[in-house]
C-alpha cells in the first residue's frame, strides 16, 4: 500500500510540473514528426539496402521472386548480368549477390527443392546483411507455402477429376492436408537460400524507400521514454536533498518499499507516454493527413516490446540513483548514459549507416535491442519469435540494472 | 480524531510535568563512517511527557542520533528502547511511535499543505475518515486552515517550518523528535512554533526531543538537557542544574603575566570558588564532519575564574591585579545560562 502511495505522490508531482509534461508527450512528437521528414533526407523515406540479383534462370518464378522481394519493402533486387556482378563483387563495389540458378522456375513448378544462393561480401555491414537475409528468407518462405499447396490442391483436383462420384475430399481432410503442407513446407522448404562468403558483392546502398514514420516513432519513443530515467534519477536526488527522502525513511515501511514506489510512478509514467505517443502516431497523424504509424501484424508482440522498454527505463534510473551522490552527477550521468546509448542504439540513423566499430559497439546499449526489436515488428512484420534475442537482451538489461540498481541503493 | 491525553503517572518536575517512566532510553549508542566517529557512544534517557533538550554546535552529532533513534539509519553499536519496543530488533513498532520533524524542510512544494500531510499520513497507515479528520487537526494546530489547499511553494519560510511540524505530527506521535524546527525562521512563526510545541507538551502529554543550538529556545522549553559535543554528551541535567555550573558566573580575564603561584592566589580571593587557566579555542568541526579553521588562540594567558558571588569577586579580582600591577588586557563575565554552561564545557561558543 506504501508503494502505491508513493508512486500515487509522484504521479500527482509530475502531472503538475508543465515543464515535464512537454518532455515526456510534447517532444517526442515533436521529435517524431521532425525525424521522420528529414532523417532520410526530408523525404519522408527511408533508405533501402539494394540486392544486385543474377537470373540465370529467367522464368516467370525467378521474375515472381524478385518482385516479392521489392515489394516486401527495405531490399530492393536489381537484375544485373552475372559477369558485371562478378567484377563489382571483386572491386568490392557490391556488398552482396542473389544468385537464381538456372531452372528454378521449373523446378519450383514440378515441385523439386531449390537453392537460392546469397553470397555476402565480409566487409558488409551486419545489419545490412540481416536485412536482406530476412527478406529473401520470408519471400523465399512464401514461394514455397505458395508452390506446395498449389501443388497440393492440383493433386486433390485430379484425384477428384478421376472419381467425381466419390466425393473424397471431406472439409476435414482439406484442412489436414493443408497443415501437412504448412509443415512440409518448414521442415522441408522447397526453397530454400544458402548463405556463402566468398569474395564478393553488394554495393553502397541507395536511398529508397518505406515510410519513416515506421522507424522514427519507436526509435524517438525509446529515447524519450529512457529519458525518463534521467528524470527518476533526479526525483530521487532531489528528495535526498530537500529531506522529505530521510522523512519516509522514518515512516513505519521497508526501505525497499520506497524505492519500489518511486520506481512504479515511473514505469506507470513511461507505459501512459508510450500509450499516448503509439496511441497519436496511430490514430491522430493520419487524421492530420500525416502518415500514421502501422503497428503490423502482431500488436501485443508491439506492446510487450513496450512494457520491456518502460521496466528497462525504470531500471535504468535507479541505478544512475544509486551511483549518483549529487544532483550534477546525476545530470551528467544521464547525459552522458541516455544520449551516448540512444546515439549508439541506432535512434537518431539506422546502424546499418555506420560501418566498422560504430556499428558493432550499439549493442551495449539496451536502446539497440529495443530499436532492433520495434523495427523487427513494426517494419519487417515479425511475430515475438522472430525477435525472440532482441527481448532477450532487453529482459537482461532490465534485469541487470533493476538488481543493481536496488542493491546498490544508498538509502542514507 | 482529537488527541488523547496520554494517561501520566510519576513525578513533578520543576516545570510542574508529570514525569512517568522512560519512553526513551537509549544505551551505548554509536555511528561511524569509515573511520570517522559521528556518535561515540551516548546514553539517555526522555521520561514519558518530558521535553528533553539536545544541545550542541552544528555537526555536533545531534541529527545523527535522531536518524538513529528515528531508524532512518542504523546504529554502528549499541540500541535503545523506544515506547518498550527495541530499535535494533523492532524498527517498524518503533516508527510507528516516534514523529520527525526533520531539520530540513521535508515536503513536496508543489503540492498543497493539505496534500503533502494527506500523503505523509497515508504513509504512516491513516486512511478514509481518520486521515482526513488528523490532518484537519494538525492543519489547527499549526493555523494553516484558511490555506491548506495552496501549493507549499507559495508560502513564507515561516509557514513553510510550520507544515513541516505539523507532518511530523499528522499520525499522532507519543514521541516527537523536532531537530532544529526554527531554523531559519521570521520571529512571528518562531513564536507560534515554540507555543504550538509548548501547548502539545502541556496539553497533549507528547513526549518531545529537541535539538538546537539556540539555548534560549531550550532553556526555556526543555525540562533536561543533553549538551552535546564532537558526538559525546559532555553534560546531562535539568536546566537549572547545569547552570548552576556557573555558579555565580564565570569571569574570565586575561593578562600578559600569569602562573601557578598567583592562579593559586586568585583561587584564594573571596567570593572565587575556583580559577583556571581557560582552554585553548578549539574551532568546532563544521557540518560534513570537516574540522574547520581553528580559531586563533588569544597571544596571552586567560584565567577562568568560577565565582560564588561574581560581583564581589570582580572587585577582588581587579584589586588583585592593580595591587601588583599586572596590567589586565581583557575582561568578560559570563552570565548563568546555558551558551556559558557550553563555554564552560568546552572553551567554544555553540554557534562558532
Amino acid at each position: 500500500m506504501n508503494i502505491i502511495s508513493i508512486a500515487l505522490k509522484d504521479l500527482q508531482i509530475l502531472f503538475k510540473d508543465r515543464g515535464t509534461m512537454l518532455s515526456l508527450f510534447l517532444l517526442p512528437l515533436l521529435f517524431i514528426l521532425l525525424f521522420s521528414g528529414v532523417r532520410y533526407g526530408g523525404t519522408g523515406e527511408v533508405r533501402v539496402v539494394s540486392l544486385p540479383a543474377v537470373d540465370l534462370d529467367g522464368g516467370q518464378a525467378a521474375h515472381r521472386l524478385i518482385e516479392n522481394i521489392n515489394r516486401a519493402g527495405g531490399v530492393e533486387a536489381k537484375r544485373v548480368e552475372q559477369a558485371e556482378a562478378q567484377t563489382k563483387l571483386a572491386a568490392g563495389e557490391f556488398m552482396r549477390l542473389l544468385s537464381i540458378p538456372a531452372g528454378f522456375s521449373a523446378d519450383l513448378a514440378a515441385n523439386r527443392p531449390v537453392a537460392l544462393r546469397l553470397v555476402n561480401h565480409p566487409d558488409a555491414a551486419a545489419s545490412d546483411t540481416e536485412a536482406v537475409q530476412l527478406v529473401v528468407d520470408g519471400v523465399a518462405q512464401n514461394m514455397t507455402l505458395q508452390a506446395q499447396v498449389m501443388a497440393s490442391l492440383r493433386h486433390m483436383g485430379e484425384m477428384w477429376a478421376a472419381a467425381p462420384e466419390q466425393q473424397p475430399f471431406t472439409a476435414e481432410r482439406v484442412v489436414a492436408q493443408a497443415e501437412s503442407q504448412f509443415k512440409v513446407a518448414d521442415e522441408r522448404p522447397l526453397v530454400s537460400v544458402e548463405e556463402m562468403q566468398p569474395g564478393q558483392l553488394g554495393s553502397p546502398e541507395e536511398p529508397k524507400s518505406w515510410g519513416g514514420m515506421q522507424s522514427s516513432v519507436p526509435s524517438m519513443t525509446v529515447l524519450f521514454v529512457f529519458l525518463m530515467a534521467g528524470t527518476t534519477a533526479a526525483s530521487i536526488r532531489n528528495e535526498k536533498k530537500v529531506g522529505s527522502f530521510r522523512r519516509l525513511l522514518a515512516a513505519p515501511m521497508r526501505k525497499v518499499e520506497l524505492l519500489l514506489g518511486k520506481m512504479l510512478a515511473t514505469l506507470l509514467t513511461t507505459l501512459v507516454q508510450l500509450a499516448v505517443i503509439f496511441g497519436i502516431s496511430v490514430f491522430v497523424f493520419p487524421l492530420l493527413g500525416l502518415e500514421g504509424l502501422k503497428l503490423g501484424n502482431h500488436p501485443l508482440a508491439v506492446v510487450l516490446i513496450a512494457v520491456l522498454v518502460a521496466l528497462c527505463a525504470t531500471g535504468l534510473g535507479v541505478l544512475i540513483a544509486a551511483f549518483a551522490r549529487t544532483e550534477g552527477q546525476v545530470s551528467a550521468y544521464s547525459g552522458l548514459l541516455l544520449w551516448v546509448m540512444a546515439f549508439l542504439g541506432g535512434t537518431f540513423f539506422p546502424l546499418y549507416l555506420t560501418e566498422g566499430f560504430l556499428s558493432q559497439i550499439g549493442v551495449v546499449a539496451p536502446h539497440y535491442w529495443a530499436n532492433k526489436a520495434f523495427y523487427g515488428v513494426l517494419t519487417r512484420g515479425q511475430d515475438l519469435a522472430g525477435v525472440a534475442t532482441e527481448i532477450a537482451v532487453l529482459a537482461g538489461f532490465t534485469a541487470l540494472f533493476w538488481l543493481v540498481g536496488v542493491w546498490r541503493f544508498d538509502y542514507d | 480524531m482529537a488527541f488523547e491525553p496520554l494517561a501520566l503517572t510519576g513525578h513533578i518536575t520543576r516545570k510542574g510535568v508529570i514525569m512517568s517512566q522512560a519512553i526513551l532510553a537509549v544505551r551505548e549508542l554509536r555511528k561511524r563512517y569509515g573511520d570517522h566517529e559521528v556518535v561515540k557512544g551516548i546514553s539517555f534517557s526522555v521520561q514519558e511527557g518530558e521535553v528533553f533538550g539536545l544541545l550542541g554546535p552544528n555537526g555536533a552529532g545531534k541529527t545523527q542520533t535522531i536518524s538513529m533513534l528515528t531508524g532512518v539509519v542504523e546504529p554502528t553499536s549499541g540500541t535503545a528502547e523506544i515506547g518498550g519496543y527495541d530499535l535494533r530488533t523492532q524498527v517498524q513498532q518503533v516508527k510507528r511511535i516516534n514523529g520527525l520533524v526533520p531539520q530540513d524542510l521535508a515536503l513536496y512544494p508543489t503540492l498543497s499543505a493539505r496534500a503533502n500531510l494527506s500523503f505523509f499520513g497515508r504513509i504512516q497507515g491513516l486512511r478514509g475518515k481518520d486521515l482526513a479528520g488528523r490532518v484537519e487537526d494538525v492543519l489547527r494546530i499549526v493555523s494553516l486552515t484558511e490555506r491548506a489547499d495552496q501549493a507549499v511553494e507559495k508560502y513564507s519560510g515561516g509557514m513553510k517550518r510550520r507544515v513541516n511540524i505539523a507532518a511530523g505530527l499528522v499520525h499522532q506521535p507519543r514521541l516527537l523528535f523536532l531537530d532544529e524546527p526554527t531554523v531559519g525562521v521570521d520571529p512571528q512563526s518562531h513564536n507560534h512554533i515554540f507555543e504550538s510545541v509548548k501547548r502539545l507538551n502541556r496539553e497533549r502529554g507528547m513526549s518531545i526531543v529537541y535539538t538546537s543550538h539556540y539555548m534560549e529556545e531550550v532553556e526555556l522549553l526543555c525540562n533536561r538537557v543533553a549538551i552535546i559535543d564532537n558526538g559525546e554528551i559532555i553534560a546531562l541535567d535539568t536546566v537549572q542544574n547545569l547552570i548552576a555550573m556557573l555558579g555565580g558566573g564565570v569571569i574570565q580575564v586575561g593578562t600578559r603575566q600569569m602562573d601557578d603561584a598567583l592562579l593559586a592566589q586568585i583561587a584564594s580571593l573571596p567570593a572565587v570558588k575556583r580559577a583556571t587557566f581557560a582552554p585553548k579555542p578549539v574551532a568546532p568541526p563544521s557540518a560534513n564532519g570537516e574540522l574547520a579553521d581553528a580559531k586563533p588562540a588569544p597571544a596571552y594567558p586567560v584565567v577562568k575564574v568560577e565565582a560564588e558571588r561574581s560581583q564581589e569577586a570582580l572587585i577582588n579580582l581587579i584589586s588583585f591585579f592593580n595591587e601588583r600591577s599586572i596590567p589586565i588586557v581583557s575582561l568578560e563575565i559570563l552570565e548563568p545560562n546555558l551558551e556559558n554552561v557550553f563555554l564552560h564545557l568546552t572553551g567554544k561558543k555553540l554557534r562558532e
